[in-house]
C-alpha cells in the first residue's frame, strides 16, 4: 500500500504502519502532552541543562517557567562562533555547563544534559564532554539526554531517548520483591487492574509517575519485576531489564479483551476466579449503557489519548458505536491485527493526518461530536471531549470501564476547549 | 559566562520572530527546521494561533536529506502546500542546520517562484537571534518584495505607517495616531496583505519597536518616507538614573518618555533584545545575557520590567512588573497593559 499525500485516507487504503508520507508540517494548538522537560522532571531534585541556540531553547525554557520550576533549570545559548572553530563547540559545552553548575546555591545530585542537532550534525565529541564533567563534578549523575528532533523520523525520538537516558541511573538493588512502573507519565489510576491484581497478591508497587524524592527514584532499582505501560518507555525498560537482569512487562492500555487477560496473566500473581468474566461483563454493561446514553452521536479519535487507538477503534465498532476517523500520523507496530481487522470491517473509517498542511483548515461539523483526546477536539472544533493522554493511567477491564464512563461524562459536559487544550502537558504543574 | 544563563528564559527567538511579523499578511511561512519551531511558536510566542488562521509549517527536516542537502524535497513539498493552501506568498526561514549545510535559500526562492508563480523571498534567520532580529528581517524582506512608491495619500491629515507592531512587543497596545495622522498601514498587527501592501503611498513612517526600525530606513532610502519613533522618545532628554526599565529599546524609551513627560522621572533603559543602533539615550545601555543583566540592575532603586526579571533583581530595588509576551510569553498574557497608558501599570512613590 502506498503512503497517502493527502490528510486523510480510508483505513481500507492506509499503508501500515505509516499512512501518510512526510511534508510540510502543520502544528495544532494542543499541547496536552508531555515534553522533554516534563519528563526530565520527573527525577526528584535533577536540574536540566540545554545546549541549544536561542529559538530552540524557548519552548523548553517556557515549559520549565510554566511549571514554576525555573530554579531547576539553566541554558547555554550556542551562537554563530561556535560552529565555526575546531572543538569549540565542545568548549562552550563544558564550560557553560561548568558555569551554570558553579552558580547554583547547591550542586544538584543529578544533572540532565540535552544537547541538540548541531552536536549531532558537527560530529561533537559527547563522551569527552561527559568525561571532563565527570572530573569537574564527581558528586553530580550526568544523564545523556538529547533534544535532536532531525534524528526522530528515522530513529528512536528524544522522549524514548531521554526515558532509557533516565533510567540508566536507577542503581541494581537487592530485590524487595517489589514491582516497578514505569515509562508512563500517568500515575496509575485506581481503575487499573495491574495495579489491583498486584495489590490483592500483596506486592508493593512503586510508580515513577509518582515518586517524590531522589531516595524513591533510586529505589525503583528494588523490583522483582517492572512493568511499563506507555510505548515511549519500551526502549528504557527494556535497556533497565538486561543491565539488572530482572524482567519486565510491556502492559500499554488496551481494549483487546484477549491482550487484557494475557497481559494480567503475565504478571504471575494469583488471580480471582471469575476476574476477567467478571471484568468483561461490566465492560460490556458500560458499553451499553454508553451507547444508550449517546446513540449515533458521531466520535473521533486521537492517538495521543491511548497508547493502542486502534483497539479502541475496534472495540468501539464492535459495538456500532459511529466512530468515523482516528486522528494519527503513524501506528505502533504492535497494532497491526487490530489495523486488518478494521481494514476488512470498516473499511471507510479515516485515517487522519494532526500535521498535514489543510490541517490548518479544518473542516467542521455542526453536529455534535464527541471526540476522545485533545487534538480530536481540536480538529473537530467540539466542546465534548475526553482529555486524556497516555491511556491516563488506566488499564484492564476497570479501566475499559472507567473509560466509557469518562466518555459518557465528556458528552454530557461540555469543555472549556479554548482554555483547557493550549495548556502544556495534563497532570503538570502550570501557572498559565 | 554570557553564554549561560542559570535562570533566566531567553527572549522569543528570530525564527517566531519571522512568523509573527508575517502571520496576518496572507502568505505560507515555512520554517526549514526539524520540529519544535512550531510547536515552541505556537504555544509560547504567538496569541493568535487558536483563533486566527495563519499558514506557518516546518518543513520537517531529517538527518539524511540535512546531511545530503536533499532541497528537492523540500521544495516538492512547499509547491504541494501552495497548491492546497493558495497563499498570497511564499516566505522561507533559517534554522541551525541548513543554515550550517549552507542551504541556497535564494536559489529555492526562484525555483518556488518558476515553479508556483506566487512571489518567494528568504528571510534571514539562524535561530541564534531574538525575535526582534527575525522580525525585523521579516518586515525588510517583505518591504523589499513588495512595496513601490505610489501615489500620496489624499486626506485632511498626512498618511503614516506604523512599523513594527507585532504582539510580541505590543500585545495589548493600540497606536492611535489619528489626532495627526490618517493611517495607512500597520505593520504588523490587526492588519492584512492588502493593507500593508499600500504602505508606498504614506507621508511618514512610524517605527513602533526595533522591529520595525530597518523597513523604516529602507523606505526612506528607497521611497523618500521619513520616519520618526513613536512618541518622539528620543526627544525626551532624560538624566543618568537608578531606575530602570529592562527590555525591549523602542517600547521601553516610549514607556520612560511618558513617565518623565507625565511624572517628570528618570528612568534609564537597560536594553535586553538585540537591535539598539540609534535607539538608545546617553543615560541608556545595552545588555547582553543574564550575567551582564544582573550586573547591570545591581545597583538598582527601582525596576520596571518583565516579572521574570525579578529573578534577578536585588530584593532592596523596588519592582513594578510590566510583563512582556517576548519574553514570559503566556505567564501573565492577561496582565499585559496598554503602555499607552502608564496610568495603569505605574505609581509614582
Amino acid at each position: 500500500m502506498q503512503q497517502s499525500n493527502d490528510d486523510r485516507v480510508r483505513i481500507a487504503d492506509a499503508a501500515f504502519p505509516k499512512p501518510f508520507s512526510y511534508g510540510l508540517e502543520f502544528n495544532a494548538p494542543a499541547h496536552g502532552t508531555w515534553n522533554i522537560v516534563h519528563i526530565g522532571f520527573k527525577i526528584p531534585e535533577a536540574h536540566q541543562i540545554y545546549v541549544c541556540a536561542d529559538n530552540c531553547m524557548r519552548g523548553v525554557v517556557m515549559t520549565a517557567a510554566e511549571m514554576g520550576e525555573l530554579r531547576r533549570f539553566s541554558s547555554v545559548i550556542l551562537e554563530e562562533d561556535d560552529m565555526v572553530h575546531s572543538g569549540r563547540l565542545e568548549e562552550t559545552t563544558i564550560e557553560g555547563i561548568t558555569d551554570v553548575l558553579q552558580s547554583l546555591e547547591k550542586v544538584p545530585p543529578v544533572v540532565i544534559v540535552f544537547p541538540v542537532c548541531i552536536h549531532r550534525f558537527m560530529g561533537c565529541d559527547m563522551d569527552y564532554i561527559y568525561g571532563e564533567l565527570n572530573k569537574r563534578f564527581p558528586e553530580v549523575k550526568f544523564v545523556r539526554g538529547f533534544m535532536d528532533p532531525v534524528m526522530q523520523k528515522r530513529s528512536t525520538t528524544p522522549d524514548q531517548r531521554l526515558r532509557k537516558a533516565m533510567f540508566d541511573i536507577i542503581p541494581e538493588l537487592p530485590s524487595d520483591g517489589s514491582v516497578s512502573v514505569i515509562g508512563c507519565d500517568m500515575r496509575m489510576d485506581d481503575a487499573n487492574d495491574i495495579k489491583k491484581l498486584l495489590a490483592l497478591s500483596g506486592k508493593v508497587i512503586r510508580d515513577e509517575a509518582d515518586i517524590a524524592t531522589l531516595d524513591d527514584y533510586y529505589s525503583l532499582g528494588r523490583a522483582e519485576y517492572f512493568v511499563c505501560s506507555y510505548p515511549a518507555g519500551l526502549l528504557g525498560a527494556s535497556a533497565l531489564s538486561i543491565r539488572t537482569k530482572r524482567p519486565y512487562r510491556y502492559l500499554p492500555f488496551t481494549f483487546g479483551y484477549d491482550a487484557v487477560d494475557e497481559g494480567l496473566r503475565s504478571l504471575g500473581t494469583d488471580i480471582p476466579e471469575g476476574f476477567f468474566e467478571a471484568g468483561k461483563k461490566r465492560c460490556d454493561e458500560a458499553a451499553s449503557v454508553l451507547k444508550d446514553a449517546i446513540g449515533n452521536t458521531e466520535i473521533q479519535l486521537d492517538y495521543t489519548a491511548v497508547p493502542r487507538p486502534l483497539s479502541l477503534a475496534r472495540f468501539l465498532l464492535e459495538r456500532s458505536f459511529d466512530l468515523t476517523a482516528v486522528y494519527a500520523d503513524a501506528f505502533d507496530p504492535d497494532e497491526q491485527r487490530d489495523y486488518e481487522w478494521l481494514a476488512a470491517n470498516h473499511p471507510d473509517l479515516l485515517i487522519r493526518s494532526t500535521v498535514h498542511v489543510r490541517g490548518r483548515r479544518p473542516s467542521r461539523s455542526e453536529n455534535k461530536i464527541l471526540a476522545i483526546g485533545q487534538k480530536a477536539a481540536w480538529f473537530t472544533g467540539t466542546e465534548y471531549f475526553v482529555n486524556m493522554i497516555e491511556g491516563g493511567g488506566l488499564y484492564g477491564y476497570s479501566g475499559i470501564e472507567k473509560f466509557l464512563r469518562l466518555m459518557e461524562e465528556a458528552y454530557n459536559e461540555p469543555k472549556d476547549t479554548r482554555d483547557i487544550i493550549p495548556r502544556k502537558g495534563i497532570g503538570c504543574a502550570s501557572l498559565v | 559566562m554570557k553564554k549561560s544563563y542559570r535562570i533566566l528564559p531567553v527572549y522569543t527567538g528570530d525564527v517566531s520572530g519571522f512568523a509573527s511579523a508575517l502571520y496576518e499578511l496572507g502568505g505560507m511561512c515555512v520554517i526549514h527546521d526539524p520540529s519544535g519551531c512550531n510547536s515552541t511558536y505556537n504555544t509560547h510566542d504567538e496569541i493568535r494561533w487558536y483563533d486566527k488562521e495563519s499558514l506557518i509549517y516546518i518543513s520537517g527536516l531529517n538527518d539524511i536529506d540535512a546531511i545530503t542537502g536533499n532541497d528537492d524535497k523540500l521544495i516538492s513539498n512547499i509547491i504541494y502546500a501552495a497548491e492546497q493552501m493558495k497563499p498570497k506568498f511564499i516566505a522561507l526561514a533559517n534554522s541551525p542546520l541548513p543554515y550550517l549545510n549552507g542551504t541556497d535559500f535564494k536559489g529555492i526562492c526562484r525555483i518556488l517562484e518558476q515553479k508556483t508563480g506566487l512571489p518567494c523571498f528568504y528571510v534571514q534567520t539562524n535561530a541564534m537571534h531574538d525575535y526582534s532580529r527575525g522580525a525585523s528581517e521579516a518586515l525588510l524582506a517583505f518591504a523589499r518584495k513588495f512595496i513601490t512608491k505610489l501615489p500620496k495619500h489624499q486626506g485632511s491629515k498626512p498618511g503614516a505607517n506604523v512599523l513594527g507592531t507585532t504582539p510580541l512587543d505590543l500585545t495589548a497596545t493600540a497606536i492611535d495616531i489619528s489626532d495627526e495622522y490618517d493611517l495607512i498601514s500597520n505593520w504588523s498587527y490587526g492588519t492584512s496583505f492588502d493593507e500593508v501592501i499600500k504602505a508606498g503611498s504614506a507621508d511618514i513612517n512610524i517605527v513602533a519597536s526595533s522591529s520595525g526600525l530597518a523597513t523604516a530606513e529602507y523606505m526612506r532610502d528607497e521611497l523618500g518616507i521619513p520616519y520618526r519613533f513613536i512618541g518622539d522618545y528620543l526627544d525626551v532628554r532624560r538624566e543618568p538614573s537608578k531606575r530602570y526599565i529592562v527590555g525591549e529599546p523602542v517600547t521601553s524609551g516610549f514607556v520612560a518618555a511618558q513617565l518623565k513627560r507625565r511624572y517628570g522621572a528618570d528612568f534609564n533603559i537597560i536594553a535586553t533584545t538585540e537591535i539598539t543602533e540609534g535607539l538608545l539615550s546617553e543615560c541608556d545601555r545595552k545588555c547582553h545575557g543574564e550575567e551582564e543583566i544582573r550586573t547591570a540592575l545591581a545597583d538598582a532603586e527601582m525596576i520596571i520590567a518583565d516579572p521574570l526579571f525579578e529573578l534577578v533583581a536585588p530584593k532592596e530595588a523596588k519592582f513594578i512588573r510590566l510583563p512582556h509576551f517576548a519574553m514570559s510569553g503566556r505567564l501573565y498574557l492577561k496582565e499585559i497593559p496598554d503602555l499607552t497608558k502608564p496610568e495603569e501599570y505605574y505609581h509614582e512613590p
